[in-house]
């Protein structure tokens, strides 16, 4: 009996609950890079040596060992940059998507994936007005969206802020040191 | 027949009716959790537990930077919901056991049906085989092809087929109205 519980109890707590999409990746794309009409995918390999630097300044590896920029233009003309970043907490992943004018500068952060569990605190922190506080963002910013919302928002929302943070800094460190 | 649930004591049936009707609630929302995180056709299967196509297995000496164009609707397959090997162990280590006591309840449940011996072999072997084809089709279409999300899509099927006929002949069988009946 106390075998059937433990394992009962084990297959409960490494249930990780399903992710749920917020905003679809091509709605994202179209707000984040308005006017865009073409896309590029520009897709690094990473090396050893760079893989291992960003895992160990940002405790990031990026999916395959692929960091991809995407690129919109509209009428030849860049439009900007976009990269889509996975934070994977025990809660499991979320998702954002971080983009860059051509300037190099945020232009905008939208949470496009969280989980069952994590969506109620997404959104808590949301409507605190987390995503504000990304925008003109340069490269070599610390981004500090989780403090400015600390006081509005309870201690889950906060915590899913800082995990967001977490993805906004990956996708300025990936900016200011692969964008071309 | 080990049993006749034709001649079971009311409260036998309605233990059998409350269960068959656990399952199908249980079914239904299996159903739709199908359709929000995999689909109902072999090809969203396959999207599903297929492993990604372009992986490098080594990592290159020096970062490559290979570019493409693409359209803004190829950013909406990553929205397709995927299951990895990592999952796949978990999913298979915590939906087999619960298949298989299913289909052994189930399976109680076709003992005490008036079915030919013949019908009974047939259902039982469809009521465990169905979870089996559902979940090798998953593994080998994360480890040899795509192509075997057709096993997936029939082993689902399957299941929802033998929970539906093993319902349909047991609420018939006890519950039917039958001449001379008390009021």
């Amino acid at each position: 009996m106390r075998t059937l519980f433990l394992s009962a109890a084990a297959a409960a707590l490494l249930h990780i609950t399903p992710t749920v999409i917020l905003v679809k990746r091509p709605d994202a794309v179209q707000q984040l890079l308005p006017g865009a009409d073409q896309f590029f995918a520009r897709e690094l390999h990473l090396s050893n040596v760079d893989a291992h630097r960003l895992h160990q300044l940002l405790d990031w590896s990026p999916e395959d060992g692929v960091l991809t920029f995407y690129t919109g233009r509209a009428d030849a003309k860049d439009v900007g940059t976009l990269l889509f970043v996975r934070v994977d907490t025990p809660h499991g992943p979320v998702e954002v998507a971080v983009s860059f004018t051509p300037q190099h500068l945020v232009r905008g952060v939208i949470v496009t994936k969280a989980t069952v569990e994590t969506r109620p605190w997404v959104v808590e922190a949301l409507r605190a007005g987390l995503l504000d506080h990304y925008r003109g963002l340069k490269p070599t910013d610390v981004p500090g969206g989780a403090d400015a919302i600390k006081n509005q928002v309870g201690e889950l929302a906060d915590y899913i802020a800082q995990e967001v943070d977490k993805g906004v800094r990956r996708a300025l460190v990936a900016m200011s040191d692969f964008a071309a | 027949m080990l049993y006749d649930l034709r001649q079971a004591d009311p409260r036998l049936k309605w233990l059998v009716t409350c269960l068959l009707a656990t399952f199908g609630l249980a079914y239904l929302f299996g159903g739709w959790m199908v359709g929000l995180f995999a689909g109902f056709t072999p090809h969203a299967v396959a999207v599903t537990y297929a492993s990604p196509e372009m992986h490098m297995a080594m990592p290159p000496g020096k970062t490559v930077v290979v570019e493409h164009p693409m359209t803004l609707q190829e950013f909406g397959t990553a929205d397709h919901h995927t299951v990895d090997r990592n999952l796949l162990v978990q999913d298979t280590h915590v939906h087999v056991p619960m298949y298989g006591v299913i289909a052994a309840a189930l399976g109680l449940v076709v003992l005490g049906l008036d079915l030919s011996a013949a019908w009974g072999y047939a259902l039982i072997t469809l009521l465990f085989a169905a979870p089996w084809l559902d979940f090798a089709g998953m593994w080998l279409t994360r480890l040899v092809s795509p192509h075997f999300a057709v096993l997936t899509f029939v082993g689902g099927w399957a299941m929802g087929a033998a929970y539906t006929v093993v319902t349909a002949i047991a609420l018939w069988q006890m519950w039917r109205p039958y001449r001379g009946a008390m009021p």
